[in-house]
């Protein structure tokens, strides 16, 4: 594994590669319906008479946004992008001058990254139609923490389809199967409260966290934090492993 | 320093229960351009994924340059240039685009990249194409991005997949002076080809790769005289089924081949002249020898009697 060559790659397919271009559409489309949503939000919440004097929740709002929106627009951007190399073979030309962890390091770096940014852009929104419209306080704490929870979780579903990516034959049933998996993903989070499952779907870890951002209990637990956190580094190096491993067993 | 910058010793690669590759060992000296030959199927492109490590051997060891490709593969790839069998690139691109990213994941940094990108784009001849996507470009021009990319940072082997496949004869020729070109300057060059007239020009040393095992491996020279040391042809005015069989049976001849109604290709394995003798059995039986001649075997010769005894 070479960190400067897992940069190379991350900044390539940012701003160069085949799919960069597509990689920051669905990073910009992402932003926009977040903008939407947020600022609909306030007329949606006006409707209810008992809500009218009390501030808009920006921030759970954005969370949500990114708690129920996020998977599906990681999946959209991430379902076939080592499969689509693999297709082409345009990945002997990669893997013959790198290793195939860098590799994946570089392509999880570049769609984290992206998401990153896209959360970080969603948080300002959030604080700005908070600071504009109720004249709250801006928060500083409040987005540093939401950009890391949100990017951490999103990057739990970028790992999970970068490892399907892997194992997939072509594009069409990378999307298929990464589909499935966000559905076992849904399900496991339904069926699994209460039992191991839970820890099985970044849903669980995302929903944990929503107290931080005025959910629905205000108890907030800093070592609940800590846990998630943990957990979900955990998660993203599990199917990051994974990924490494089984392209290792790929004919390329 | 052992002189073999490529050894292989019992490498095996097998996918699922089927094997491909069977205890292949190979030796490619410093400074060799080693021709690697093997009909479709025989487990060429298997090897070179190998050597390259876009493959892990199910068994056996490779060492590059004195280094195990199972606990250096990264430094080994950093010596290495591959050029793969069929030329993927990304079609939105330009050329200099690709080069600078290949040169980077070499490890240049983006000034250097970019110098070496241009100069080996000139010396290719695409400087002029280099700001077009891939998509706009011709066979032959991705064949020579292909090597251009593989000559980043200056490898000291060259791994070339089928370089010439698909190339008219003026890009054959341009890449044949080019590789001559490199192995002057001590670059070790491991290609391996279809076309046998080709690496019989081009290379000094040659494996021959048959159902995933090499069954040959020599000097160019010696590997003409492998299974069979010459073609014998011979005119006889009464040549029938008889006497063909009579030359059949005889035990240094590996084959025949009947070339017109009177004239015969007899294939000999031995290491004297055996025209005498075979001149004497025919004249006992009544035939009427015209011509006798003895040619040398072409490397195309030597691989179909190579691949065709095993």
């Amino acid at each position: 594994m070479n960190i400067l060559k897992i940069i190379v790659v991350a900044e390539d397919e940012m701003f160069n590669g085949s799919k960069s271009k597509y990689l920051l559409a669905v990073g910009g489309i992402f932003i926009f319906l977040s903008l939407v949503i947020i600022h609909y939000s306030n007329s949606i919440i006006s409707l209810f008479p008992f809500q009218n004097n009390i501030n808009v929740p920006y921030y759970l709002i954005s969370y949500l946004i990114v708690l129920i929106l996020g998977p599906l627009v990681t999946l959209i951007a991430s379902y076939d992008f080592i499969c689509n190399e693999i297709q082409t073979g345009s990945i002997r030309y990669i893997i013959s001058k790198i290793d195939r962890t860098s590799f994946i390091l570089g392509k999880f770096l570049a769609l984290s990254s992206v998401f990153t940014v896209a959360v970080f852009i969603i948080a300002i929104i959030s604080s700005l139609y908070s600071l504009f419209l109720f004249n709250n306080a801006f928060e500083l704490g409040k987005i540093i923490l939401f950009v890391v929870i949100s990017s951490l979780y999103l990057s739990c579903f970028i790992s999970g389809f970068l490892f399907i990516s892997t194992l997939s034959p072509e594009s069409k049933t990378a999307l298929i199967m990464s589909g499935v998996f966000l559905g076992i993903l849904i399900f496991a989070f339904f069926k699994g409260n209460g039992n191991f499952l839970k820890y099985l779907t970044p849903y669980f870890y995302g929903i944990s966290n929503i107290e931080l951002f005025g959910g629905l209990t205000h108890k907030f637990e800093f070592f609940e934090l800590l846990k998630t956190i943990f957990l979900m580094i955990v998660y993203n190096s599990v199917f990051l492993s994974l990924a490494s491993i089984a392209i290792k067993r790929r004919d390329l | 320093m052992t002189s073999n910058i490529i050894s292989t010793k019992g490498l095996y690669k097998r996918y699922g229960s089927k094997p491909v590759l069977n205890d292949v060992t190979l030796n490619v000296e410093r400074g060799d351009i080693y021709g690697f030959l093997g009909q479709n199927g025989a487990g060429k492109t298997t090897t070179i994924k190998l050597l390259s490590g876009l493959l892990i051997p199910s068994e056996g060891k490779i060492i590059i340059d004195g280094m195990d490709i199972d606990n250096e593969s990264e430094n080994i790839k950093n010596i290495i240039g591959l050029v793969p069998q069929d030329s993927n690139f990304y079609d939105k691109r330009s050329a200099l685009s690709h080069m600078q990213y290949y040169g980077r994941l070499k490890g240049l940094n983006k000034k250097d990249a970019a110098e070496q990108s241009i100069t080996l784009l000139d010396k290719i001849g695409l400087k002029n194409a280099m700001h077009k996507n891939i998509g706009h470009f011709s066979h032959g021009m991705k064949k020579r991005l292909g090597i251009a990319q593989a000559l980043l940072k200056d490898p000291k082997i060259l791994i070339l997949d089928e370089p010439t496949n698909g190339l008219d004869p003026v890009g054959i020729r341009q890449i044949r002076d080019l590789l001559h070109e490199y192995n002057r300057g001590d670059m070790t060059i491991f290609i391996s080809s279809h076309n046998l007239l080709e690496l019989q020009e081009i290379c000094n040393r040659v494996g021959i790769i048959n159902n995933g095992k090499i069954i040959a491996e020599d000097k160019i020279e010696n590997i003409r005289h492998l299974e069979s040391n010459g073609v014998i042809t011979i005119g006889i005015y009464n040549l029938n089924p008889k006497i063909i069989n009579i030359i059949r049976n005889l035990k240094f001849v590996v084959k025949t081949e009947l070339r017109s109604e009177y004239v015969i290709d007899v294939f000999v394995n031995s290491k004297k002249d055996v025209k005498p003798e075979i001149n004497k059995l025919i004249v006992e039986n009544n035939g009427q020898v015209f011509k006798l001649i003895e040619n040398s075997l072409s490397l195309e010769d030597a691989f179909i009697n190579a691949t065709k005894m095993h």
